[in-house]
């Protein structure tokens, strides 16, 4: 029942893509040349802000929704009753990548063995990749104390980034769902029985949980992106799944099928964002994902602009280039109505929108300057699309979370996320496009808030 | 396949197949579309509707305010516009157009309160706030336009039109929109967590609604502290009439969980749980449904679905009451349960549950089909696990018995209250009448009968005044040397074997006196140790004599045994019993010589720990004794049993934690491990 193995005819499997996309970006700059020559300049920039306006008032619209669609039915989704999860307990194996995580990895271990699961089903596998702090050595420390903890040392240079140490884990184990956890990660101890729930219906290929950030006490970027997530989890997945039966799997706190993943081929080591990647392998497949907004881990949100700035050009990368990998095959499948293909698109073209809004900005700036035709029009789709759809999904959120009121001044924090994101999707795109070398980039860690709640770490042993 | 059935088949399929009917998905996309589509439609509607008397009202407003501030050359308003006269007299019209109005974003933040925020009645407040907001900024913004146009230049009045003004605009709608969040949400008080993502709320964590907050000690600083001003406070207490707010909070008790519950423990929760659904399920309904659907306690689950069954005649007051009674139902539903006895739905009490004779009373009573409420001074006592209710109790010789027994009983008012400890029939003797003013019956021995049997020298006075055989007797150190060996030397008031020393040498014999305190010699016995377990009617007759042969005992509690019957020993003990005055449950113990004579030893004035064997012989004293408690004039039938039944004991186990919530037994088939 909970084993399930990809079509041989399915679009799922993960594959090489072209390196760039020179002349994508190269007939983009003749047709836009060409449209100037033939119709002029006010003619050419009106219609692009024409087009321009209807896909903004579409993703307004599409964030709008969400925003209706969690608060009309998310605040009681969170309180449900759990049905039969004593009784459906599939084998799991959880799997954690870590690369120089000893700041947090004695919190995540703790929580680990402290997930509320019958021992006997439950299979844990720490993926130390090539770790050149503690990481190790705490580990086995960990295991000595603990043997169902298993502890796995990748040599260095074993490649592949996270979806290559994920692969290696899988290798040894047997189960039939994986669950994946990052080593920030701490997650409430029911989570397990919550995400398998979702497995008694075999189209369900995989499970995303919830991911809360525990440490917006240590700055103000943090608390700013504990609220993002809320918006994010709460409100925008709730709203995909309510909407569409189409949230994304993301990257931890999710649960997968073993043996459809080992049918995709294992996790895509080509791509830095391979939970977007997975997402799309699985619907092509014909699978379904679902999420549970009560599955939840606690995990580190990043402490400094720079490290935000990184993270966030690594989503925009990674999920700019699953739209160049995926679109045509999800127009092809006929595993999506037309709907959900509208909605898949939608949902791969969205760190592309901030680009557009750079654009309409741009528009709106020569429009000041005399030059392209009447703006008005853009300038409140545009206010729309930046800021009242995403603050009405931050305003749920909060509501959904119920976050008290002191946390409504932090939404002004927003206003300047919203620029740079601007700045990182534009700088995504172009480097995309033109192909620039780019590879994983390990995520910093503070480990201030990732004290063990269950046992304390073990005494490490001269014998480790 | 009749014709009926082949039409009725063919119809389902066609209604299967049948488009019309949208997926849930679908409904939900339509449903939230039609929001949204409305929304669009209440935005254009009200702005052509009204665009033109929201222009006329706020330059009226704007009128007022350039009057009131006496600025020269600004006409007054001439139907939506002024006309303002600049630095060198030049005129101009400066008309209000409809982009200068409110109006588009008093729509859009009303548009959005409705879809989206609606479920917060908050919202209303908020909406109001924001949109005096936005009217005071859009005034002040039209007011520095007319005085820019009157003192610097006509080009200047213009200058907060146009695009600049439509940034202006935006910047103090999205203030408004600010200001209505931040209205819509909760107060530190009301909220699970604060902007830093901890949780503040105290949520019993299997309670709470996961991930709302991290959960770390919070700082002193950082706990939500009281709102300096307590609106709802001082409305409810000074404003609105009594009635008034009694009747909203009878309403908002229904909606609003008591999280307190949650951290109690299991037994004081299932009695919390049986209190509240005592009151009628449509009072705390979402305390009780959160019971429900978070509670792991079979013991609690248990209570609140008996609760919610024992209340079927009460008007379904709204649709959680359905859905607790549905939650009932598959409760109660859950698993074949084994066939236990049809309930009689009594309730009885039993002291002294840890104890081997309470254990056997109250499984007894079980297995009859009452409920028990367990009661011991050791909060450790086996048969507080046993029981369906259970509460501890300060020692029979300890102050406060009597008022905490009352208070329990009062509590649960059991039928009946079965002793098991000859030791508390002084505490209780006193209580009797005030039990019986709350419902409790009991049937106590005389007090002084009991005292005869507690008593050894006393007992050992009466059975030598009634001629029934007993071992020859001394409690003094003058005549125990005329009390013929071997000896057993024993403590006049003692329990089980404590403090019992076998002495064959007379060199001993004073050692062994002196050691026991209060204690009396005898001599030791020869032959067969029996117990007979008795009861004994009101009236003094017999009802029942089960006696057993002791054929091995451990700390006093015998642990293997026969059931046997000799008319001698029946008689010496209705002749013993007799001779201390007894009525009620009894156990006597004594021996047979091998030439057939029958001496008794003392007679414990309660049920004894073997009374199982006599029940497995047929006996049933517990049942008929229970009958008798509750009707004290019942004619109750002399018991028979069966001769020749062994018991052969073992131990087992109940398994709990430190909060006394159940530990699933390893040794029960389908419990996984």
């Amino acid at each position: 029942m909970t084993g399930g193995v990809a079509s041989p005819a399915g679009g799922g499997r993960h594959r090489r893509a072209p390196e760039h996309f020179r002349r994508g970006l190269l007939t983009h700059a003749l047709i836009l040349a060409a449209a100037l020559a033939l119709f002029g300049v006010d003619r050419t920039l009106g219609w692009a802000a024409t087009v321009l306006t209807i896909v903004f008032l579409l993703f307004f619209f599409r964030h709008l929704a969400f925003a209706v669609s969690a608060a009309r039915w998310a605040e009681r989704d969170l309180d449900a009753p759990l049905i039969g999860v004593e009784s459906f307990t599939p084998s799991i194996a959880v799997l954690i990548a870590c690369k120089d995580e000893e700041l947090v990895v004695d919190g995540m271990v703790a929580a680990m063995l402290g997930l509320d699961y019958p021992a006997d089903r439950l299979t844990v596998v720490v993926v130390d990749d090539a770790s050149t702090d503690g990481t190790g050595a705490k580990l086995d420390a960990w295991h000595a104390a603990n043997p169902r903890l298993r502890v796995l040392h990748r040599p260095a240079g074993a490649g592949g980034g996270k979806s290559g140490a994920l692969n290696d884990a899988l290798a040894m184990v047997d189960a039939e769902i994986a669950v994946i956890f990052d080593a920030d990660h701490q997650p409430e101890a029911s989570v397990l029985r919550r995400l398998v729930r979702h497995f008694r219906d075999p189209k369900v290929g995989a499970v995303m949980g919830r991911c809360v950030v525990r440490n917006g006490v240590e700055s103000n970027l943090a608390s700013t992106i504990f609220i993002d997530y809320l918006s994010g989890y709460l409100v925008n997945e709730y709203g995909r799944q309510a909407l569409f039966e189409l949230p994304a799997y993301g990257g931890a706190n999710c649960a997968v099928r073993t043996g459809l993943i080992r049918g995709l081929g294992g996790w895509n080591p080509h791509t830095v964002t391979e939970d977007t990647d997975l997402t799309l392998r699985l619907l092509l497949d014909g699978y379904r994902v679902r999420y549970d907004a009560s599955a939840v881990d606690f995990e580190e949100a990043v402490l400094s602009i720079s490290r935000f700035w990184r993270q966030r050009y690594r989503w925009a990368r990674g999920h700019q280039k699953c739209l160049r990998d995926y679109w045509r095959p999800v127009l092809r499948t006929p595993y999506l109505s037309p709907m959900e293909k509208l909605e898949t698109i939608l949902f791969l073209w969205v760190y592309h929108v901030p680009v557009l809004c750079g654009l309409g900005l741009v528009l709106i700036a020569l429009r000041a300057a005399g030059i392209g035709g009447s703006s008005a029009v853009e300038v409140i789709s545009l206010s729309a699309l930046l800021f009242a759809g995403p603050f009405t999904e931050l305003a749920v959120g909060l509501v959904l979370g119920r976050v008290s009121r002191k946390a409504v001044w932090m939404l002004a924090g927003f206003i300047p996320a919203f620029g740079m994101s601007i700045l990182t999707a534009t700088k995504a795109y172009v480097d995309g496009m033109w192909g620039t070398t780019y590879s994983w980039s390990k995520t910093a860690r503070s480990g201030a808030t990732s004290a063990p709640v269950q046992a304390p770490p073990p005494v490490m042993a001269e014998a480790a | 396949m009749t014709l009926v059935a082949r039409r009725l088949d063919h119809a389902l399929q066609q209604r299967s197949r049948r488009r019309l009917v949208p997926t849930g998905t679908a409904r939900r996309r339509r449903l939230v579309g039609i929001e949204m589509a409305l929304a669009v439609a209440g935005c254009v509607g009200g702005y052509l509707l009204f665009i033109d008397w929201a222009r006329h009202f706020e330059v009226r407003i704007c009128e007022q305010i350039v009057l009131a501030l006496g600025v020269d050359r600004v006409s007054a308003a001439l139907g939506d516009s002024f006309i303002v006269f600049g630095p060198g007299f030049e005129p101009v019209v400066a008309e209000m157009t409809g982009s200068c109005s409110i109006l588009s974003s008093v729509l859009a933040l009303a548009a959005l309160a409705v879809i989206v925020l609606r479920e917060r009645p908050q919202v209303v407040v908020g909406f109001a706030v924001a949109t005096l907001f936005v009217l005071a900024a859009n005034q002040l913004r039209l007011l520095l336009s007319l005085l820019a146009g009157r003192y610097f230049a006509v080009d200047a009045l213009i200058f907060f039109h146009d695009w600049i003004g439509a940034v202006i605009n935006f910047a103090y709608t999205l203030i408004g929109l600010l200001i209505m969040i931040g209205m819509t949400m909760y107060d530190a008080q009301r909220a699970e967590q604060d902007h830093t993502g901890r949780h503040t709320a105290d949520r019993p964590e299997a309670w709470a609604r996961p991930g709302l907050g991290h959960r770390v000690p919070l700082a002193a600083d950082d706990a939500p502290q009281d709102a300096k001003v307590q609106v709802a406070a001082f409305l409810h207490r000074k404003i609105l009439p009594r009635a008034l707010s009694v009747r909203l909070a009878r309403r908002r008790e229904r909606t609003r969980v008591d999280y307190r519950v949650g951290h109690e423990k299991a037994a004081r929760r299932a009695a919390i749980v049986r209190d509240l659904a005592g009151k009628g399920l449509g009072v705390h309904t979402a305390t009780l449904l959160a019971v429900a659907t978070h509670e792991t306690d079979t013991g609690v689950l248990d209570a609140l679905a008996d609760a919610v069954a024992a209340r079927q005649w009460e008007p379904i007051a709204n649709a959680d009451v359905i859905a607790l009674r549905l939650w009932a139902r598959a409760w109660l539903m859950r698993a074949p349960r084994e066939t236990g006895p049809a309930p009689t739905g009594r309730l009885i009490a039993v002291t002294g549950a840890g104890g081997p004779a309470g254990v056997a009373v109250i499984r007894s009573l079980q297995a009859a089909g009452d409920e028990v409420l367990a009661l011991d001074a050791n909060p450790d006592a086996v048969g507080l696990r046993l029981a369906g209710r259970a509460a501890v109790l300060p020692r029979a010789d300890e102050p406060g018995y009597a008022q905490s027994l009352l208070a329990v009983l009062a509590e649960h008012r059991p039928a009946a209250l079965v002793c098991t400890v000859a030791e508390e029939y002084q505490a209780l003797a006193p209580l009797t009448g005030r039990l019986d003013g709350i419902g409790v019956r009991t049937w106590l021995p005389d007090p002084a009968s009991a005292e005869t049997c507690l008593d050894k020298v006393a007992f050992a006075t009466a059975l030598h005044a009634a001629g029934v055989p007993h071992p020859a007797t001394a409690w003094t150190a003058d005549t125990a040397g005329l009390v013929p060996g071997p000896w057993v030397v024993k403590p006049a008031r003692g329990r089980g074997s404590r403090d019992v020393i076998l002495v064959d040498e007379p060199a001993d014999l004073p050692h062994a006196f002196f050691t026991v305190p209060g204690a009396i010699v005898q001599t030791r016995l020869e032959g067969r140790e029996f117990t007979a377990d008795a009861l004994v009617a009101r009236d003094g007759a017999l009802l029942a004599c089960v006696p057993r042969w002791r054929d091995e005992t451990r700390g006093g509690i015998s642990v293997r045994g026969t059931t046997f019957e000799s008319s001698e020993v029946t008689a010496t003990v209705a002749a013993t019993l007799r001779a201390v005055g007894h009525s009620g449950p009894a156990n006597v113990q004594g021996f047979v010589h091998p030439s057939g004579a029958v001496t008794i030893v003392e007679v414990n004035p309660r049920f004894s720990g073997g009374l199982p064997l006599t029940l497995a012989a047929g006996a049933d004293v517990v049942g008929t004794y229970v009958a008798g408690i509750l009707d004290p004039a019942a004619d109750l039938p002399p018991l028979s049993y069966r001769p020749g039944v062994r018991m052969a004991r073992y131990f087992s186990e109940v398994y709990y934690t430190a909060d006394a919530a159940p530990v699933a037994d390893p040794m029960l088939a389908g419990v996984a491990r």
